[in-house]
């Protein structure tokens, strides 16, 4: 007798007239039917779901099949026993009567009903708590890091004091997999590998996001994220679960370079993943406003002509983009205080004109800047940017 | 008679009995008639069991005296009633004695005209004796039809066993002044200091909803007969459901055993094949701040339901997976479905569907001053307004522009409701055929195919302070540029 099936007895009895009072006989004679296959479904956010399948030996009348656990944490409510159809040239119709739930026992009782003598194939659901699933993901960029083979594992933890020998597992993406579980074991495998998928490298700068590096010198915090499109290629099918994602970066010598490491969110499909790397320090920027002035359009209604001036620096050996993202109402509250509206705004007439209108909205202003690599002479050339804001209708 | 059984029910037979007095006697010889039959009425909306057990008794001429207890079980002492189901005539029960010191006890004179054999019915509520719907839900993989089967489930914890019970439940609420198992710690002689009249009007009120008269207790059989008997293969037990008044009682075929501690669940019915539809619905109010996909049916004959009204109970949502497997849905409490009515189960978001705002752009016009503090009111821009210092802006309309964009990443086309609630005078401007809800509401739908995406540009326009003259929306049909 193995430990799954001690711990889990389905029980026959062979004791036909028995009604649930027998249960409590003290002699008794059961048969104990192995599992003969173990679905885990973990699809589900929260819960795990085991099915298993076993051969039932049913004799003809009414038999009693007792299914206990102990130490484990089966949601009792929700165990569904279904029969599944029998083969063609065994025809056995089999039918559950009643389900009887013994005091201070984890067990229960199904009373099942089979129209002759024979192997009835069952279906047991539960969901178990003390399964649970997280995914992660590993990241290796390319040299030039603009393309990255992106490999997303699942990591089962069996916490529910149940073995499974032979057990195959759903989790919602990937493939589905047959995989042995063992008691208190945690199990990794690599559910899919996304080879070359582009990846583009991002520098920016953000007050409210991302906050100052230094705020009595107005320089701002310059994060670098990669930043990865869940479409193309093999990319694109599914959602990216949430993962903790290791990011490596080939070092051209063979073998690879750990960059850091970052919590990915849920990526729906066409939705891009965002992988932190840390602050960028070869790239400055400085931001002041520039120019504040207030107009009385009538009573006390005022116009602002707001001015933020940025004076970047890309002391890096290779020219990157910078984004620079705003809050207009951020913007607001500084120069004037929150009115507690929404800030009205018009794009003046200062050298960030164009936003990037995808990822751009009625309070989120976002614009990318090209920035060249640093000099021959290792001097970095200062980028000077304006964004020019009108605030109407603020009083 | 189970070895455990705590309710005794003694005639008492004394050799030098004395009439009308008590068994107060060292040395007593009784005998125990067994129940001939009983029946469970279960009532789920409170912790109350009707009780009707038949016993047959053999009387004498004159004056016996019997003696009725309940040790270690949940009976409201004061509702155990003695009738005579046969013959009735001839018999009488003098009267009824709570002896003080035994609490769990009473006497009955019962006076016989003539010796006889008489079958008595004892009745009475006790605590402790539940039952509970609760339901599985398997859709289809297509998600076209499902099967669902509804279960009851009895728990008994009343401290007595009652085997080969007819049981009979009833779904409905009835009203309770107290509840049975506090009455059922009280002594006798105390619940008199209860209010004796809201006592006996809960005491009518439970009574008249006891759906008397009973349909006469099954005989009962040996245990383990009814399994004896199986000839053919035995069917699960049907569940018979009748409606009386407000309520529904369902009846379980033949007789149950339910040992005190145990609980039995029995299929009440199930229905394969029910039609049902799939709707994605975003309603703050009642769904939280998400787009929740809900499964849809009907409990009406032409969904191969409504022959009962559905009890409140647990109900758990499956999807078979094609595989012969299943996929955890959800659960939830579905409250009671009346015959007809609808039901929404409720499967939380969709990660298959992206649903998102964007506010795209917020402006302001038809600006108001309140000139110098007082009653004059002037529009900004409107001829002769001059540049007055002392004025405040009074009211104004706040125009937002919103997108809501929405992407179907399900191998199935998809519908959406929303539904948007806003305070105040609002204009809702949009190509989107909305219609209100009610005068705060706005509700609007759109189709996405399988894999598309939809983007749904509308207006609000919020007339604030001054500008504010209604407290409703009003809808507007109009281009939004954003």
């Amino acid at each position: 007798m193995n430990r799954t099936r001690w711990l889990y007895p389905l029980g026959v009895l062979l004791v036909l007239g028995a009604g649930p009072l027998d249960a409590l006989a003290r002699i008794k004679l059961t048969t104990l039917p192995v599992r003969e296959r173990v679905e885990i479904q973990l699809d589900h956010p929260q819960i795990a779901l085991v099915e298993e399948e076993r051969i039932v030996p049913l004799v003809k009348g009414v038999n009693q099949v007792d299914f206990s656990w102990a130490n484990t944490r089966i949601d009792p409510d929700t165990l569904v026993l279904r029969i599944l159809p029998p083969p063609a040239d065994q025809p056995l119709d089999a039918k559950v009567l009643s389900v009887s739930y013994p005091p201070n026992e984890t067990a229960l009782v199904w009373a099942v009903a089979a129209s002759a003598s024979g192997a009835a194939r069952v279906r047991i659901s539960y969901v178990l708590g003390g399964l649970g699933k997280d995914f992660h993901y590993r990241a290796v960029a390319d040299r030039d890091e603009k393309a990255l083979n992106l490999a997303q594992f699942l990591r089962v933890n069996n916490n529910a004091n149940e073995a499974y020998d032979a057990a195959e597992f759903w989790a919602g993406v990937g493939e589905r997999f047959g995989k042995p579980l063992g008691l208190s074991e945690t199990k990794e495998v690599q559910l899919s590998r996304f080879t070359a998928v582009p990846v583009r490298k991002t520098y920016t700068s953000h007050p409210v996001e991302f906050g100052y590096l230094d705020r009595a010198q107005d320089k701002l915090n310059v994060p670098m994220h990669y930043v990865i499109k869940n479409a193309g290629g093999a990319l694109g099918k599914e959602p990216l679960p949430e993962g903790k994602a290791r990011i490596f970066q080939d070092d051209g010598k063979g073998g690879s370079a750990f960059l850091g490491e970052d919590r990915g969110k849920f990526t729906a499909p066409d939705d891009e993943l965002k992988l932190y790397l840390g602050l960028a320090r070869d790239i400055a920027v400085r931001r002041t406003v520039d120019r504040n002035e207030r107009q009385r359009i009538a009573g006390n209604l005022y116009r602002y002509d707001v001015t933020l001036k940025y004076e970047i620096e890309n002391f890096k050996d290779t020219p990157v983009t910078l984004d620079i993202a705003e809050s207009v109402r951020q913007i607001r509250d500084q120069i004037r205080g929150d009115s507690g509206r929404d800030p009205e705004w018009q794009l003046g007439d200062g050298s960030l004109r164009s936003p990037d209108l995808e990822k751009s909205d009625a309070d989120k202003l976002l614009f990318h800047v090209d920035l060249p690599a640093r000099a021959a002479d290792g001097q970095a050339k200062k980028q000077i940017h304006t964004l020019r804001l009108t605030l109407n209708n603020e009083w | 008679m189970t070895s455990n059984l705590t309710v005794r029910w003694l005639l008492c037979l004394f050799g030098l009995l004395l009439p009308l007095a008590l068994p107060a006697r060292n040395v007593d010889l009784a005998t125990v008639p067994t129940r001939s039959t009983v029946q469970l009425t279960i009532y789920n909306s409170e912790d109350l069991t009707l009780v009707r057990e038949t016993r047959v008794v053999t009387f004498k001429q004159g004056v016996n005296p019997l003696q009725f207890s309940w040790a270690n079980t949940l009976i409201d002492p004061t509702s155990v009633e003695l009738k005579f189901r046969g013959p009735k005539a001839g018999l009488e029960v003098l009267d009824t004695t709570f002896p003080h010191d035994k609490p769990q006890m009473l006497y009955w004179n019962v006076h016989s005209d003539a010796n006889r054999e008489a079958t008595i019915e004892i009745s009475y509520f006790t605590s402790g004796i539940s039952w509970a719907a609760d339901y599985v839900a398997i859709a289809d993989a297509d998600e076209k039809t499902l099967r669902l089967e509804s279960f009851v489930r009895v728990r008994n914890q009343s401290g007595e066993d009652y085997e080969n019970a007819q049981v009979r439940l009833v779904v409905g609420a009835i009203n309770l002044v107290e509840k049975i198992a506090e009455l059922a710690k009280v002594p006798v002689g105390r619940i008199g200091e209860l209010d004796k009249n809201e006592y006996r009007d809960m005491r009518q009120k439970a009574a008249r909803k006891m759906m008397a008269p009973a349909a006469p207790p099954a005989p009962m059989m040996m245990a383990g007969a009814a399994y004896d008997a199986v000839a053919e293969m035995e069917a699960p037990k049907e569940i018979i459901k009748e409606g009386l008044s407000e309520y529904f009682i369902y009846t379980i075929e033949g007789t149950e055993t339910v040992p005190n501690g145990w609980a039995k669940r029995l299929r009440s019915f199930e229905a394969a094949g029910v039609p049902m539809t799939v709707e994605y619905r975003y309603r703050s109010r009642e769904y939280g701040e998400q787009l929740t996909r809900l499964y849809w049916l009907r409990n009406d004959a032409a969904s191969k339901l409504g022959t009962t009204p559905l009890p409140d109970g647990m109900l758990r949502v499956f999807r078979a997976n094609g595989r012969d497997g299943l996929s955890y849905l959800a659960a939830q409490n579905l409250k009671y479905v009346p015959i007809g009515d609808k039901i929404e189960l409720n499967l939380g978001p969709d990660p298959a569907v992206v649903f998102e705002l964007l506010k795209q752009k917020v402006y302001r016009d038809n600006l108001w001053f309140q000139i110098k503090g007082g009653n004059l009111y002037r529009k900004l821009g409107e001829d002769g307004f001059k540049l007055e210092l002392d004025s405040q802006v009074a009211g104004w309309d706040e125009h937002t522009v919103y997108r809501q964009k929405i992407r179907n990443y399900t191998r199935k086309p998809i519908n959406v409701q929303i539904r948007r609630e806003y305070a105040g005078d609002i204009v809702f401007r949009s190509r989107l055929n909305p219609t209100l809800h009610d005068f705060q509401t706005v509700q609007f739908e759109t189709g996405i195919p399988a894999g598309g995406k939809v983007e749904l540009d509308y207006e609000v326009i919020a007339r604030m302070g001054y500008n504010q003259k209604q407290s409703r929306v009003e809808l507007q049909a109009g281009d939004i540029k954003p």
